[in-house]
């Protein structure tokens, strides 16, 4: 079950930003955060003490290089 | 040759010019008369330089004359989304917030493409802030589709797509970060490349997303953007994110054919909300590339819901890095869609953030070892439905836009959390006489095997040389060159 709620949103557009969300807009934005929230949350299972984001330029690299190794780089 | 010049495609003007056939005068004065009669209809350009793209010309036409050395599009008018900055001149990014904005830097995309001996001849209408893939502005417009004005010409690169689908120019540099390229290619009906993330600088280009943000080309045959890419494709020490790895050359690979190469067709979610006629064209388009040699196999590809998902929320936090400021002190100067679209993203942990971004290189490896295990490319459609009256998603930030949004975005964002490149390339026309697309998508830095593919496509095929009506027919108030 998915707590995220308008109020919540409310919260932190206050708290955080400094500025006040109209009362019509708060259950748009959390609908709109919920399956976000779900998603990150069961993906960062995955997430690894020594992984970064910089890795990610590794991996185009070497997906690139693996391909070439095998031909499949024309 | 007057004919010629609205038929042609980029390479053969080119080649026209170069030949003295023609002069860069003549084709820059027809495209201007086209921009010009079309714009009340199509609402395709922001802004029109057409004295600097006729002096540019003139330029051109001396140097061939002298018999110089020029470039690869040397007198060839291009236009681009009005989001790549020039120094000195006015980039509104499709904006009321930046609508007097001038830039203090021009793109290395633009400097490259000038190089080359390409003109320019203005601005091209996009969505707001590029956020959008209905090509819907509130601010400069609603962009329409040339081949029915009712219907949106995708977004967010909507004029680029349409002034090039209209042969107004012979190709356009749009974004992509979520589809923004190959959403108005396949709406259209023209060709159109995102590249890997890295081959082609962001220097100069207007920021949506640090980590996914591409530029890339639209032109009607595959070989013109193939051309477009190889000229500014490459490191560029301007853009530190820029791959230093030698871009191979796309338009080369035109021309290789498809024999022994294997086509990946994916068994889940790219098929799922497909239309019936854009399922029966994707078919065709499969069985036209088996008969030319081409090997289709089923692939296997990991669940694409979660990758979406991250995506948008990883997207929205930079973007509402970027935009903090003016959602603060000026909200009432976005459109609606643009600022709910945005906004999201200041209500995102930044752990959520960084993890979307940390889980990027495994995924992209899982994927690549996956999908790309028994193929070379995949094939999927660009999109699963074609172009959707305006009236139907011109929709505000109302509740069934996130629902909209994800179904024309569909098959293209997952490719670009993944960084992945892809080239839409046009493979019929459904019953109400609109475009349909499909699209392949490469392992990183793969871009001449999907110029290779597609070429090999429109050598069989003929659908990259119909008209749009309006263009076709002069009586519809459109000079005949």
């Amino acid at each position: 079950m998915n707590h995220l709620s308008g109020e919540f949103v409310a919260a932190l557009a206050r708290t955080w930003h400094r500025f006040e969300l109209p009362e019509q807009d708060l259950e748009t934005l959390a609908a709109m955060l919920r399956p976000m929230d779900e998603a990150g949350e069961e993906l960062s299972a995955n997430v690894a003490f020594d992984m970064e984001p910089s890795d990610y330029l590794l991996g185009l690299e070497a997906m690139a290089d693996a391909a070439r190794d095998v031909g499949h780089d024309k | 040759m007057k004919d010629g010049i609205v038929d042609a495609s980029l390479c053969e003007i080119a080649d026209s010019i170069a030949a003295r056939e023609v002069s860069a005068v003549e084709v820059t004065e027809s495209a201007i008369r086209r921009a010009q009669a079309l714009q009340p209809t199509l609402n395709a350009f922001i802004s029109m330089d057409a004295d600097g793209a006729l002096e540019a010309a003139r330029s051109v036409d001396q140097d061939i004359a002298k018999g110089a050395p020029v470039g690869r599009l040397a007198g060839v008018p291009l236009a681009h989304k009005d989001m790549f900055y020039r120094s000195g001149r006015i980039t509104t990014c499709g904006s009321k917030i930046r609508r007097d904005f001038v830039a203090d830097r021009t793109s290395t995309v633009l400097t490259r493409l000038e190089q080359a001996g390409a003109l320019y001849i203005g601005g091209l209408n996009m969505s707001e802030f590029a956020v959008g893939p209905f090509g819907t502005n509130v601010h400069f417009g609603n962009c329409h589709n040339p081949w029915d004005p009712a219907r949106s010409a995708g977004g967010s690169s909507s004029g680029s797509g349409a002034a090039t689908a209209a042969r107004i120019v012979y190709g356009a540099f749009g974004s992509d970060t979520g589809g923004s390229v190959r959403i108005p290619a396949v709406m259209c009906g023209v060709v159109g490349i995102k590249p890997t993330q890295g081959r082609v600088s962001r220097y100069g280009l207007m920021p949506l997303s640090y980590s996914f943000d591409t530029a890339g080309p639209l032109a009607r045959t595959v070989r013109d953007a193939a051309r477009l890419l190889d000229v500014v494709a490459g490191h560029d020490a301007l853009d530190p994110t820029s791959s230093t790895r030698p871009a191979g050359s796309c338009e080369a690979a035109c021309g290789a054919g498809v024999a022994g190469l294997r086509i990946g067709i994916p068994q889940s979610y790219f098929y799922d909300e497909t239309a019936p006629e854009v399922a029966a064209a994707i078919t065709a388009a499969t069985d036209t590339l088996e008969s030319a040699g081409a090997t289709i196999v089923p692939v296997e590809v990991p669940s694409h819901d979660q990758i979406n998902l991250i995506w948008a929320a990883a997207l929205a936090a930079e973007a509402a890095t970027i935009h903090r400021k003016w959602l603060r002190e000026r909200p009432d100067d976005y459109g609606a869609l643009v600022r709910r679209r945005i906004e999201f993203g200041l209500y995102q942990p930044a752990t959520r953030y960084i993890e979307a971004l940390t889980l990027r290189d495994g995924i992209v490896r899982d994927y690549c070892n996956t999908a790309f295990a028994d193929c070379d490319v995949l094939l999927t459609p660009t999109a699963p439905i074609t172009a959707p009256n305006l009236s139907d998603v011109d929709v505000g930030d109302s509740e069934n836009m996130p629902a909209l949004v994800l179904l024309l975005s569909r098959c293209t964002r997952p490719i670009s959390y993944l960084g992945l490149p892809a080239i839409s390339v046009p493979c019929g026309f459904d019953s109400a006489g609109l475009p349909i697309a499909f699209q392949l998508i490469g392992r990183p830095f793969a871009e001449p095997t999907l110029c290779q593919v597609g070429h090999a496509y429109q050598q069989l095929s003929t659908w990259h040389e119909r008209m749009p009506p309006l263009v076709a027919n002069p009586g519809q108030g459109v000079p005949e060159s």
